[in-house]
């Protein structure tokens, strides 16, 4: 049973120490995605400045519905982090993640507009693309663990990432999509601009809009947490896989254009199914 | 008082149909209705303190009850008989002479009659159906009182054809009592027979020709059913001397070939229970006023046919068959899962959704662990009171957009912003936590993790599941910031089911752990009663409001404790929010300036188009034709695998 | 409270997303104005992030002449930003009509329909001069109170 201490702990972490390194983190990528294209790039404050700037902004909306989707999105995402820093369940923790998700596809179906709709169509696309091969890396954590608590990963003598390489390469397929990284931006994108017009974001404004970028914040530490349990052995182990996964993350997308929904559902099924059989048949042989 | 219950319970019910048949005073029939309907409530409540006990009864109030359902079986084999005359269907003369020949066969070669007595068993897996039947049931029945009032009058009808309606929908809430309480296959068989009856003659209620083919078609797959229950009772009796649902379960695994009648029991359930291939008849009873499809294809009814795998399942714990029943359920799961997603019509992703559903409850089923009959006895609670109101929602709005296409339904919320609404709130407690139905799917998805195929169709099959339950609730809810809603008038008899069945859902999902102690644990003690060699555990410990196991952890209170700080502080989000400015939508810069238009671009000529949006149906992807073709092909051939492998 | 105010303030000049509409330019400005967004002027070193959506921006950069055809859809645009916002116009049409200013169908410079901030003359104005026009807003922008 977890004690007091503990549970606070991972409350605050995971309220307010999460979001500011996901801004940090979101900060480095612009930075470093500037650098690839031989560029100077923001500074890593960046992101704080733009969540400041949009809070400070004119309340503008189309219906009262679209506030109130944007803040349980928020919410949802904290809840997840702050289950993650207490070493629950990783399906439960999926799963809460997930309420954000639908919030912020209802959301932008409130809004009659067509390029919001649109969005939130290709959105669920993709939660529907990465969903199921999430759900399996975490079915493969169960049967190389034998259960779907945190805190079983950290009772390992080994690393994870040895025994489920393959389901490893899944959840990194998954997390390209979930993150909207090219060639997977295909319900908002951050860099090719007029198409859609930033897709599901498209009517979310001013201070709305910095409430889903901070539950981005959230997601980002949320993702790269799953990453670090890979290799939950050792800190320095963490950090280092974490780092290089983000950075081939931020390579992918700056060397990739954007795909069609169809490739992306056909291909990540594909390659994430074949990937997750093997690995599972090999653990369960 | 077991009588007495049992009484109300199950003969009540036809009572009060025989009342609402030969009175055709709306009042009265009414109000037998809604007394009929209190009379179950309570009867079922007050059985929760009573489970689990065996009773039997030579009569009932004074009718041989026993020796009238052997008659009554061969009455009800001769109509069917008749009604396949009637409608020239060989297939239907064909099942139901087979059943007859193969009846008398039984009753008379086979069986000994000296104990002419009825046996009923309640446990809590049958106390759980119980509750589900007459709480339920009996909301959608007061529901479908001011419903029907509409739909007559939509059809211009002269001449009330409620009376026989009304009839219909108790004596199933009497069958469906009676079916999950009985001790004994034969009056099982009976009464699943009763059952598609109901649903022949609900379907064709409104007796276009539509309706009638459906009705046929209904009755049709249902008499397959009927047909492979009686086999799977011939095949008990010859090989266990005993058609005694607790012996059979309890001989039955140490039998040799007794998982061939079980194999053929199980196809009987899957025919109830619309599973692929036999998923055509419950679409095509959507045609039916919206009550029927709200009580027998998705909340009560169908759930006969799980209730007959759920309850058999220990009798074939750990056996091949198992693992094919699983296969079986996660394959439907998928495949009706990815068929819901090319439809816009409300009714038919009802319909989909409901056997997609069943058919997780199926394979959790098979899975048969202690952990997945947990997540079973769950997905089948609060998928019935979840589904219910989904139901009773699209039927309330049908009446008033009249259309029941979800498409038609954007923006709804102006127009009926409480159903909207509820529907809305529907939806979300199908698909997220900390609502039962999530729980259900985690506790399943707990339990699948280790079994490869079954897994892959259960990850595919939630994912798909959310897509298309996020984009109609998605839509139902854009209005103006400022003004534009109309407040929504409905009947007090519309209203009041449809709030309770969603405070219902809220309410029991919250109470999850404390429902899992009282109902779920005992069960899974009748379940080691019944075959000892199971020597099941609870899967779970409760605490504290939270369900936890070695695992994996659900904290159900807590979750709720989020929720109720989040929506206290959303709804100040949504008050704050009537300040905002209100904004058109983003359209390039070309809509038009007018407060009347809104919505709309500037077209040709200056004049104002309203812009039209509809979801991706994936309809080149997923065309429905096909895909129903090959999920009926796969679906037969691994229904043949289970009953030839089940051997 | 105070301290989370002035951190708002100071961050609208670090993080000015801006928009571009080209009202019936000629592309000689909007050739200018997407130069700056180049890796050579590279002005996300500046927040600068060219958006696609009125909603998101904060500036607004309008070249070309006004006409009757678009001056609603500049109207609307503008109307579509939250407060506070900018209004940057680019080249001699965006200022006066430039040479257009005399045809019958054209309305004139984009203050006629409008409020603007920062004026960039030239015909085309260098890139560095829409820049500077850019920063100039900006100051006005970090002013500038919600309504
Ligand atoms: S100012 Fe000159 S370059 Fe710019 S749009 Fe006008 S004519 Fe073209």
């Amino acid at each position: 049973m977890m004690s007091i201490l503990g549970f606070l702990l991972a409350l605050v972490v995971g309220v307010f120490v999460a979001p500011i390194l996901g801004g940090l983190i979101t900060g480095l990528d612009r930075r470093i995605t500037a650098r690839i294209q031989s560029r100077l790039g923001p500074p890593i404050l960046q992101p704080f400045y733009d969540v400041a700037k949009l809070l400070g902004k004119e309340k503008l909306l189309n219906n009262s519905w679209q506030a109130f989707c944007a803040y349980v999105y928020l919410v949802a995402a904290a809840t997840s982090v702050v289950l993650f820093f207490m070493q629950s369940d990783l399906l439960l923790i999926f799963f809460v993640q997930a309420v954000g998700a639908v919030f912020l596809v209802i959301g932008a179906m409130s809004v009659p507009s067509p390029y919001s709709q649109i969005g939130a169509q290709r959105e669920l696309i993709q939660v529907l693309t990465y969903e199921p091969l999430l759900v399996l890396v975490l079915a493969g954590i169960y049967v190389h663990t034998g259960t779907f608590k945190i805190s079983g990963i950290y009772a390992l003598e080994e690393p994870m990432l040895l025994k489920l390489p393959l389901l490893f390469l899944v959840l990194g397929y998954a997390l390209t999509i979930k993150l909207r990284k090219s060639p997977f931006d295909i319900s908002a994108s951050a860099h090719a601009h007029q198409e859609i017009v930033r897709g599901v974001y498209t009517e979310f404004s001013g201070p709305y809009l910095a409430i889903l970028e901070i539950a981005h914040f959230y997601e980002v530490i949320l993702i790269l947490g799953l990453v670090s349990l890979f290799w939950s052995t050792s800190f320095v182990g963490m950090l280092v896989l974490v780092a290089l996964t983000y950075l081939a993350e931020i390579l992918v997308d700056n060397v990739s254009s954007r795909m069609t929904w169809r490739w992306m559902v056909t291909s990540a099924w594909a390659v994430g199914l074949t990937l997750t059989l093997i690995n599972l048949l090999s653990l369960t042989m | 008082m077991h009588s007495t219950l049992m009484f109300i319970l199950i003969v009540l019910p036809f009572l009060a149909a025989i009342a609402c048949a030969v009175v055709p005073v709306k009042q009265v029939r009414s109000a037998v209705v809604v007394v009929t309907g209190a009379l179950l409530v309570v009867a079922s409540l007050l059985l929760i303190g009573k489970v689990p006990f065996e009773t039997s009864f030579t009569s009932m109030a004074g009718l041989p009850l026993a020796s009238m359902t052997q008659l009554a079986d061969f009455l009800l084999l001769g109509f069917v008989l008749f009604l396949g005359w009637k409608h020239k269907h060989l297939g239907i003369k064909i099942l139901a002479g087979a059943q007859l020949v193969i009846l008398f066969a039984l009753e008379a070669f086979m069986m000994d009659h000296h104990a002419a007595s009825m046996a009923f068993v309640a446990d809590p897996l049958s106390l759980t159906l119980v509750l589900i039947i007459s709480i339920v049931g009996s909301i959608i029945c007061i529901h479908a009182i001011p419903y029907m009032d509409n739909h007559e009058h939509h059809l211009h009808l002269t001449i009330s054809r409620q009376p026989r309606f009304f009839a219909w929908l108790v004596v199933l809430l009497g069958t469906m009592n009676a079916l999950v309480l009985t001790n004994d296959l034969l009056a099982f068989y009976f009464f699943f027979e009763l059952t598609t009856l109901c649903s022949y003659m609900l379907i064709g209620h409104d007796g276009t020709e539509e309706a009638t083919n459906n009705s046929v078609r209904a009755l049709y797959l249902g008499s397959m059913g009927g047909l492979a229950l009686l086999l799977g009772a011939v095949f008990f009796q010859n090989m266990l001397g005993s058609l005694e649902i607790q012996e059979i379960i309890k001989l039955a695994p140490s039998a040799g070939y007794a998982m061939l009648p079980m194999a053929l029991l199980c196809v009987a359930a899957f025919v109830k229970s619309a599973q692929a291939p036999f998923q055509s008849w419950l679409l095509g009873a959507m045609v039916a006023p919206t009550p029927t499809s709200a009580l027998l294809h998705s909340s009560t009814m169908v759930k006969a046919g799980v209730y007959l795998v759920l309850r058999m399942a220990p009798g074939f714990v750990d056996t091949t068959l198992s693992t094919y029943v699983a296969l079986f359920g996660a394959f439907t799961f998928l495949a009706t899962a990815l068929l819901a997603v090319s439809q816009s019509n409300a009714k038919r992703i009802l319909a989909y959704s409901t056997v997609s559903n069943l058919g997780l409850i199926i394979a959790c089923a098979g899975i048969n662990t202690p952990a997945a009959t947990a997540a079973a006895l769950f997905l089948i609670i609060f998928h019935a009171v979840s589904k219910a109101l989904l139901f009773l929602c699209v039927g309330t709005i049908e009446q008033r957009i009249e259309s029941r296409d979800i498409e038609d339904m954007h923006g709804l919320f102006v127009r009926m912003p409480v159903t909207a609404s509820l529907a809305v709130i529907g939806v979300l407690t199908m698909i997220l936590p900390p609502f039962g139905m999530l729980m259900g799917k985690w506790m399943a998805i707990e339990s699948a993790a280790a079994n490869v195929p079954v897994i892959m169709m259960l990850a595919l099959g939630s994912a798909i599941t959310l897509l298309y339950w996020a984009r109609w609730a998605g839509l139902l809810m854009s209005h103006p910031l400022q003004g534009g809603v109309t407040p929504e008038v409905q009947p007090k008899l519309t209203k009041y089911p449809l709030v309770a069945l969603c405070g219902g859902a809220v309410l029991l999902s919250l109470l999850s752990p404390w429902i899992y102690s009282a109902l779920i644990v005992p069960m899974i003690d009748m379940v080691n009663l019944a075959n000892p060699q199971a020597m099941f555990e609870a899967p779970y410990v409760t605490s504290k409001g939270m369900l936890g196991a070695d695992s994996g952890v659900f904290p159900v209170a807590p979750l709720f404790l989020v929720l109720i700080v989040g929506m206290f502080l959303g709804l100040r989000v949504l008050k704050n929010a009537q300040g905002a400015r209100e904004a058109s939508i983003y359209l390039a810069g070309a809509q038009s300036r007018t407060a009347q238009t809104p919505d709309s671009f500037v077209g040709p000529v200056n004049q104002p188009v309203k812009v039209a949006n509809a979801n991706y149906y994936l309809t080149r992807l997923l065309p429905e034709g096909k895909v129903t073709c090959w999920v009926n092909t796969a679906a037969v051939l691994l229904a043949l695998l289970l009953v030839v492998g089940g051997l | 409270m105070q301290a989370i105010l002035d951190f708002i303030k100071s961050s609208r000049i670090k993080s000015p997303w801006l928009m571009h509409f080209d009202c019936g330019s000629c592309n000689g400005c909007d050739i200018e104005t997407l130069a700056c967004l180049t890796p050579v002027y590279d002005v996300e070193r500046f927040g600068i992030v060219n958006v696609g959506n009125p909603k998101h921006a904060d500036i607004l950069i309008v070249s070309g002449t006004v006409n009757h055809r678009n001056k609603k859809v500049l109207a609307n645009l503008y109307e579509q930003m939250p407060h506070p916002k900018v209004v940057v116009a680019i080249g001699a049409c965006g200022l006066s009509g430039g040479v257009f200013r005399e045809a019958p169908n054209v309305v004139g410079g984009i203050d006629k329909v409008i409020p603007v901030d920062a004026y960039v003359p030239g015909c085309p104005p260098k890139p560095e001069a829409i820049i500077d026009g850019v920063v100039l807003g900006l100051q006005k922008f970090a002013e500038k109170s919600l309504a």
